[in-house]
């Protein structure tokens, strides 16, 4: 049984009498513990594929099942733990809570997903995910004094602090220069790795898909194209 | 609470504006809510600093002490029914004092009562806010239609009717002063009466509890409501503060909402935070009013009828909290209604 699948995912939105169908009956499954790109052109329904599938929004039709549990039939509260346990999440702009420092934005993290570690683990792991995207030395500073680049790297440790099964991405790369995109790609690629991460992530950028394992292309609501890379 | 406290630090302007309001705004209620006590006591003392008990007055007195007219029957019925029933008279006049200056008091005689002095026939008590106007024990005060001086035998704290000092004479000296052989009000405590749980009712007599005999003096509860409207627009006006306040600052704060919403924070949890900052505003705020409402107590000048204990501030204050917590409450709906996709949308915060 695969960690995550969705079957038929169909998205619709009404302007007054108009509707107009986003998703066409979208079936994906993501592999585990590895990167999957959702890519194609503007307005081919690829944010929405990911906003879906990470309980942000609610799908019109379909079947989305994590862990063999239907996300489309739960209750918010019961999303809202998976959320906050199971998913990690970044996306285009780091989205950091202006008044806490660095170091307290993976405290509220670790809060957020009711922890089970004890406080002085709680502290240890948080030096060490802050280490490992090279930000411990600025563990001290709020989000309005760091660059573009570091805040990306921050919203990476705050989305992987809690071991999160499944890790979604939108557009990471977006806002940074493509020095920054290669070092946050590099660094979503090696915690996958290590940590045993099952990624989506959508990209326009096709440079990007040098770091990931499997691509969904897609056109106007439906998937066109699917392979493994390596 | 953390987190409300370090945005709280972080945002330091906007929350001292939102603290310094509610700190005005607290302190005028408290310094008019003084005066309103102030006031009541400068206008009805006598009767406040009673014991809780019945008044009892003639019913065709149509609500009006100085109309009242209990005859020797009636104080005899009184007195069987309730033998520690106490018996008084008021009377509004003027006296002129050593210096031939007029002045105006409200005349007491009270019979069988441990509530106010008893006086010596020629003598008269007078409250203290007279001493302070220069008037000494010994002094004699008189009054044109009078025959002989009275004496000023000594003075009394606190005891004042409408909004005049109380001058306490003896039970004869009214009846000789002011052409009367009959007593206006009866006056029985509950701590002495017999059957307590039950005023008893008296033919042709009608009772009134402490409160309701307050408001037949005149001027007092006209006084009172316009003060007291007062007091409650204001506390009216911080929860209406707050809640704007606070909807101005959820509206900056939609997108961090939306992001914790997303990363699966609990909506109660943002609620919290928003209450928590509610109640330290709310409390470093009404302390600072407390205190200097407190300190205007004591160096108010004598004259000015200022009366504010630490419970009705506790009372004042606690109240403050409450509506600080609904309006901040009714603001906080959209943290409710917001969308993590909204925020998401939104862009970089």
């Amino acid at each position: 049984m695969s960690l995550f699948t969705m079957k038929n995912v169909r998205k619709t939105f009404a302007h007054g009498e108009v509707k107009e169908e986003i998703l066409k009956g979208i079936d994906v499954t993501l592999p585990e513990g590895k990167i999957t790109a959702l890519t194609g052109a503007s307005g081919s329904g690829k944010s929405t594929l990911l906003t879906i599938a990470a309980g942000l929004q609610t799908a019109s039709d379909g079947q989305i099942s994590f862990e063999q549990q239907e996300l489309t039939s739960m209750r918010s509260e019961e999303l809202r733990q998976i959320r906050a346990k199971q998913f990690g999440f970044i996306f285009q702009f780091a989205h950091l809570v202006p008044f806490l420092t660095v170091e307290e934005q993976l405290a509220l993290m670790l809060e957020t997903a009711e922890s089970s570690l004890s406080k002085q683990e709680q502290k240890k792991e948080i030096r060490q995910v802050l280490e490992l995207v090279d930000m411990w030395k600025r563990k001290n500073a709020y989000p309005p004094s760091l660059s573009g680049g570091e805040k990306q790297r921050v919203a990476v440790a705050r989305a992987i602090i809690h071991s999160p099964k499944v890790l979604f991405a939108d557009e990471p790369t977006a806002s940074l220069d493509s020095k920054r995109s290669q070092e946050v790609m590099r660094l979503i690629q090696r915690l996958s790795k290590e940590r045993h991460i099952t990624v989506l992530m959508v990209t326009h950028d096709m440079d990007m898909l040098d770091y990931v394992d499997h691509v969904i292309e897609m056109r106007d609501g439906k998937i066109i194209q699917e392979d493994s890379i390596h | 609470m953390k987190m409300a406290w370090k945005e709280m630090k972080k945002n330091k302007l906007r929350y001292t504006i939102l603290g310094s309001i509610v700190f005005l705004i607290s302190l005028l209620t408290f310094i008019i809510s003084g005066l309103a006590n102030g006031l009541s006591q400068d206008n009805a003392s006598l009767i406040k600093n009673l014991p809780d008990g019945t008044f009892y007055m003639e019913e065709e007195a149509d609500e009006t002490y100085s109309f009242s007219s209990l005859s020797e029957e009636q104080q005899q019925e009184i007195t069987e029914a309730q033998p520690e029933a106490a018996f008084f008279s008021i009377q509004m006049r003027n006296f002129i004092d050593t210096s031939d200056k007029q002045r105006s008091v409200a005349y007491v005689a009270a019979t069988n009562s441990s509530y106010y002095p008893q006086v010596n026939s020629g003598e008269v008590i007078l409250d203290a806010s007279l001493e302070e106007e220069g008037i000494a024990v010994g002094d004699e005060i008189t009054n044109e239609q009078w025959d002989q001086p009275l004496t000023v035998a000594e003075f009394v704290n606190h005891e004042k009717f409408s909004h005049s000092a109380a001058a306490f004479i003896n039970p004869d000296d009214f009846q000789a002063l002011f052409h009367t052989d009959t007593m206006q009000i009866a006056f029985v405590a509950d701590s002495v009466a017999q059957n307590s749980n039950e005023a008893t009712a008296f033919e042709e007599l009608q009772a009134f509890s402490n409160s309701e005999f307050l408001n037949t003096i005149p001027s007092y509860s006209a006084e009172q409501l316009s003060l007291n409207m007062i007091v409650i627009f204001l506390l009216v006006i911080s929860g209406m503060l707050f809640a704007i306040f606070f909807y101005m600052i959820n509206v900056q704060k939609l997108g961090i909402y939306g992001i914790l919403k997303a990363i699966g924070v609990k909506t109660g949890k943002l609620f919290q935070m928003m209450w928590a900052q509610m109640f330290i505003i709310s409390v470093i705020s009404l302390i600072l009013s407390a205190l200097i409402s407190q300190a205007f107590q004591l160096l108010a000048p004598g004259g000015m009828p200022f009366h504010l204990t630490w419970q009705a501030t506790g009372r004042l204050s606690l109240v403050f909290i409450i509506i600080g917590f609904i309006g901040a409450t009714l603001s906080g709906i959209q943290i409710k209604r917001v969308e993590p996709m909204q925020a998401i949308q939104q862009g970089e915060i």
